[in-house]
């Protein structure tokens, strides 16, 4: 592993992403259209729900509208850095393996897209979560914001995975997409779930634990610790296997 | 020798594009690969760089390889500048070596002009310029070059051939693959790549 080759590989990425109109315009965009939608569709109305991660006797009750814009939060940080991270690993995949020709290991490149990763997410995770606090008040802020990058994780690791594994970028995008808009964008809402006929399919899903722990921190004083701990879980078990599908998919055949 | 390539042998289903090609070079020397489209050029290369992996043999390769693909692969929101620290980076070339290697052939090849501009902002010709110059950068004991001279106006043409005798004389082993070769004499070997088998 060599220190320079990663650090100029973190700075190009950078400069790509910022670069790219889509991902800026992205950025901006889609938060605004989600908030928009819920300031003018969402009541204020009291809703009472459970979370499957605290135990079944435990109702939370908060406006409708205030729920909607955490559960937002977590979709809106789901599908953007899912779609970075297929962007990051998939877009000029046949320039990364000209530098791998030229002396880059295909980890030096991987530790820079993730490092880019995980930036990405920090700032995304901190962006949303002051402006969902702008809008509703979120009881333990730092843990909520957290738990957003926890989202950007497990979402951001899984848009890895698939970028590291499809060549076609639509057909990227509509996988990204797919279990964004089942998992994180609509099975996982709390409204949803609680009334929910089979909700173990849904603790399966990878979107579970970092949703729990974002409404945990929103809405609760109850430890987020159990729901953080399954998410960084199912958020490395991704990243490996991301890991190996890009080491294996670059390496030289020699 | 610099390059010796043993029984080379692919397939794509039962297509068989090599059948046990042997190959190799020494240094100072310029082979040229032609064949038509499909013949199987760009697999071999491909193979010899570690892009693909052979079906069978072995591939041996002494000294720093440079390798300009056919296609221009460069980072399309990238300067050009910064496509030279970047493969610098790959290369492990100093800081001040780059910037002398990099004036050289930014002068030599006449792009200079564009070295603050992102690639998606430059015209084909001067692309395959700066894919052929990554290729030279670190300056390699073995350069392949696949189709290296397509959209090159005639002094850029002149210009590569006079710097391909400079790195030969040096010792370089250079192999350009090709569709199409109008000066033979340029060359100590030009080999045909027809039905798997170079002849």
């Amino acid at each position: 592993m060599n220190a320079r080759r990663i650090i100029t590989g973190l700075s190009m990425i950078l400069k790509m992403l910022v670069r790219r109109r889509i991902i800026l315009i992205s950025l901006v965009v889609i938060p605004v259209a989600f908030l928009t939608g819920v300031e003018l569709t969402a009541s204020e109305k009291i809703i009472p729900f459970r979370l499957a991660s605290l135990d079944e006797k435990i109702f939370i009750e908060h406006s409708q509208k205030g729920i909607a814009l955490v559960f937002f939060a977590v979709a809106n940080t789901g599908f953007l850095v899912s779609f970075l991270a297929l962007n990051l690993i998939q877009i000029d995949s046949d320039v990364n393996r000209r530098l791998v020709i030229c002396g880059y290991h295909p980890f030096e490149l991987l530790i820079s897209n993730m490092l880019s990763l995980f930036l990405v997410i920090f700032s995304i995770a901190i962006y949303i979560g002051l402006l969902i606090h702008g809008f509703v008040s979120i009881k333990h802020l730092l843990l909520f914001i957290f738990g957003l990058m926890l989202i950007g994780f497990v979402y951001g690791c899984y848009g890895l995975i698939i970028g590291s594994m499809i060549k076609g970028k639509l057909e990227g995008i509509l996988l990204v997409f797919l279990l964004a808009n089942i998992d994180v964008g609509w099975l996982q809402n709390p409204m949803y779930y609680a009334e929910a006929h089979n909700n173990i399919i849904i603790r399966y899903l990878p979107a579970y634990y970092p949703s729990q722990s974002v409404i945990i921190a929103a809405f609760t004083d109850y430890s987020v610790f159990n729901a953080a701990f399954y998410s960084i879980l199912i958020g490395s078990g991704f990243l490996i296997i991301s890991m190996l599908i890009f080491y294996n998919k670059m390496r030289l055949k020699k | 020798m610099i390059l010796k390539a043993e029984n080379i042998a692919k397939a794509f289903g039962n297509n068989k594009v090599l059948k046990n090609v042997p190959f190799e070079m020494g240094p100072s020397s310029l082979y040229g690969i032609v064949g038509e489209n499909g013949s199987g050029k760009s697999t071999l290369l491909k193979i010899i760089v570690g892009e693909w992996k052979s079906d069978h043999g072995t591939i041996s390769v002494k000294g720093r390889l440079g390798y300009c693909p056919q296609r221009t692969l460069l980072f399309s929101r990238l300067t050009v500048e910064e496509h030279f620290r970047y493969f610098a980076a790959a290369y492990g070339i100093e800081k001040t070596a780059l910037f002398s290697r990099t004036e050289l052939l930014m002068h030599h090849f006449n792009f200079k002009k564009y070295r603050s501009e992102r690639i998606d902002r430059l015209s084909g010709g001067t692309l395959q310029k700066i894919s052929l110059a990554i290729a030279l950068l670190h300056q390699p004991d073995l350069l392949i070059l696949d189709e290296p001279y397509n959209g090159f106006d005639w002094d850029t043409y002149l210009r590569f051939w006079d710097y391909t005798n400079h790195l030969k004389t040096e010792g370089c082993a250079i192999l350009i693959v090709t569709h199409l070769i109008t000066e033979k004499e340029r060359f100590d070997k030009v080999y045909n790549l027809s039905d798997g088998q170079l002849t």
